[in-house]
């Protein structure tokens, strides 16, 4: 194997191919290119975060310059009246029940259909992932609807129910491809141990299970924290809204209603939306785009 | 067949005795039997929900589009009244237009600079830091991107004040025309990340020696491309654009947020299929109920981009390679 590595690099320096001039030029400008976009990934985001410690007058007379001195009043503006303070809760208490429940839910699921070899597991299995390829534009006005009906319009239990609800097809998705992957040998020497289905289940495939329930986990804490249209269409009072729903409606005041708009406080609230997910990036960075991708390449 | 073969390994490589693989068997068939009987307590809840909260749905809206309803009165059925009215209409035009232009002109661009990503990423320095780097929009809100993005262009912004530095004329970026096409660049930053990394990914499954092979026959790396990468991860790449298609119908946040706030919808020259339907069902200062009307553009978009889907995949097909 080595022996088959080593020249390959001499070769390559060694006999210029033709045509490789060129392509060495378009190397230095792929690269060149690769480097310029991943660079303007972190301005931007530096920007946002050096922003929302300037005044406005500062952000906008030196845009890229680090702040000349912390504006910590920005933050607190935006926490309080703007209303990030609440609405960080909100969002927090909603994602957190629903990605919790939604495993609960799919879980089971995804290991009966992954376990079962029969058509009708299979045809569930296709029938679930059609869900993916449902649009909420699609369904929104039946839900609300319906939902209205049972008084849980403007209601974070509401959303709970409906975020829960619409992170299922993802997640049995996942989950099913997850659980086929594991072994079947440990759940029948359970099953020569005498333990049921259930205790099988709990007690053996969870836990083997657990890298890909977290990752079930971490992808809809972030989709569920960005999303905005369920939202949108549900929550109309300002102590229910999420942290979408504040950034949105801070950004109308900010820009319509007052002569000397705070966009300081505008990129605070932007932080507090941002941070925490890029510190879970930050924390489990290879985990989300492993558990992204996995579905894709599998 | 498999099962009786898996049974045969199982038993060997435990090293079981005999009376030992009777009794297994004898479990496994108690196993197989409660699976049966708990398969539906398993999967029933899920699948009550899943009826409740998408095909319910979809089917009701299916319903809805050939009614006038507002929610609170009575369903009027006026047959195919709403789908006429939208081929007509030109807000519905320029929403369905705007919706094929972020499907194909964002989809076709973000799949090339995708390509591109991953052959230069393939032998660069610093490149998982590249990679971890070009993967975090995935990570922030489509709402702050879409802030971030107007205030990078506005007339005052950062790219306006970058070209004053080096002495050029600022441009008016974000003039009514420039509109759309600054929204479809901005989709194109935001979503190329995570189709790159989709495909990288796959990339980083081939073995070595196929480009090993391919180099010691003098190929350059355009050639390594058209004959090792792509048709090695052309499965990928597949499923990768179905996954496109499918978000790219999706897509609400970054245009909303372009010059819409709350309470005011942005202007219908940016709209898309989600934002016509957000725009005739709830959205506005004065939201248009116009539920059966919203359900028809909502389910048209819909057939279209599953028999859009269907192509795809028909045409993407081919014998997979097996490595």
């Amino acid at each position: 194997m080595t022996t088959t590595t080593h020249p390959s690099p001499q070769v390559r320096r060694g006999t210029p191919a033709p045509g490789t001039q060129h392509h060495g030029v378009l190397r230095i400008i792929g690269t060149t290119l690769t480097w310029a976009f991943a660079s303007f990934n972190v301005l931007v985001l530096l920007f946002m975060l050096f922003s929302s410690f300037k005044t406005t007058k500062e952000i906008f007379r030196a845009p890229w310059a680090p702040p000349s001195s912390l504006h910590f009043e920005n933050w607190s503006q935006a926490w309080s009246n703007g209303g990030f303070g609440s609405a960080a809760v909100n969002t927090i208490l909603v994602v957190a029940a629903s990605s919790v429940s939604v495993l609960v839910i799919a879980a089971p699921a995804a290991y009966a259909l992954s376990r079962t070899q029969t058509r009708l597991a299979g045809g569930l299995t296709v029938f679930f992932t059609l869900g993916i390829g449902i649009p909420t534009q699609v369904t929104i006005i039946p839900i609300f609807v319906m939902m209205a009906k049972v008084n849980l319009v403007n209601n974070l239990f509401g959303l709970y129910v409906v975020y829960t609800a619409v992170s299922l097809p993802f997640t049995v998705f996942l989950l099913t491809g997850f659980f086929r992957s594991l072994p079947g040998r440990l759940e029948e020497a359970a099953a020569i141990d005498g333990a049921g289905v259930v205790r099988t289940f709990v007690q053996i495939m969870l836990p083997l299970a657990r890298s890909g329930l977290v990752t079930a986990l971490i992808l809809n804490i972030i989709g569920l924290w960005h999303e905005t249209l369920i939202a949108l269409v549900f929550i109309q009072d300002q102590d229910k809204s999420t942290l979408s729903l504040s950034l949105l409606s801070f950004m109308s005041t900010i820009t319509s209603f007052s002569d000397n708009p705070n966009w300081g406080a505008l990129f605070a609230g932007v932080s507090i939306l941002v941070l925490p997910m890029l510190a879970l990036y930050v924390w489990l960075g290879r985990r989300i785009v492993e558990g992204i991708t996995v579905g894709a390449t599998k | 067949m498999i099962r009786e073969a898996e049974r045969a390994t199982a038993t060997t490589t435990a090293g079981v005795t005999d009376e030992g693989a009777v009794r297994s068997s004898g479990a496994r068939s108690t196993l197989e039997r409660d699976r049966r009987r708990l398969f539906l307590p398993f999967v029933l809840p899920a699948l009550v929900l899943y009826l409740v909260f998408f095909i319910g749905p979809a089917l009701a809206a299916v319903w809805i589009s050939f009614t006038r309803w507002n929610g609170s009165t009575d369903a009027e059925w006026v047959g195919t009244r709403n789908y006429e009215v939208l081929v007509d209409d030109p807000v519905f035009h320029t929403a369905f237009v705007n919706t094929l232009l972020i499907l194909v002109v964002v989809g076709v661009v973000v799949f090339v600079i995708a390509f591109g990503l991953t052959m230069v990423l393939r032998e660069m320095r610093g490149r998982n830091a590249v990679r971890s780097i070009l993967f975090t929009p995935y990570m922030v809100s489509a709402i702050v991107l879409s802030i971030l993005w107007g205030f990078i262009f506005q007339y005052d912004g950062l790219v306006n004040s970058l070209l004053e530095a080096f002495g050029m004329e600022p441009v008016k970026w974000l003039s009514a025309g420039n509109l759309m096409p600054m929204i479809l660049l901005g989709m194109v930053w935001i979503n190329v990340g995570l189709y790159a990394m989709i495909i990288l990914a796959a990339v980083d499954r081939i073995p070595n020696q196929y480009y090993e092979d391919a180099a010691l026959a003098g190929t350059n790396s355009l050639q390594r491309f058209f004959y090792v990468t792509l048709p090695m991860t052309w499965d990928v790449v597949a499923v990768a654009a179905t996954l496109w298609t499918i978000n790219s119908l999706k897509i609400f946040e970054f245009i909303f947020a372009f010059g819409g706030t709350t309470t005011d919808l942005p202007s219908t020259d940016v709209w898309n299929s989600a934002l016509f339907v957000y725009g005739m069902s709830f959205g506005g200062r004065t939201p248009a109920y116009a539920f059966g009307y919203a359900s028809a553009a909502a389910v048209l978009m819909l057939i279209l981009f599953a028999v859009f889907v269907i192509l795809l995949r028909r045409i993407m097909r081919r014998e997979p390679i097996e490595f």
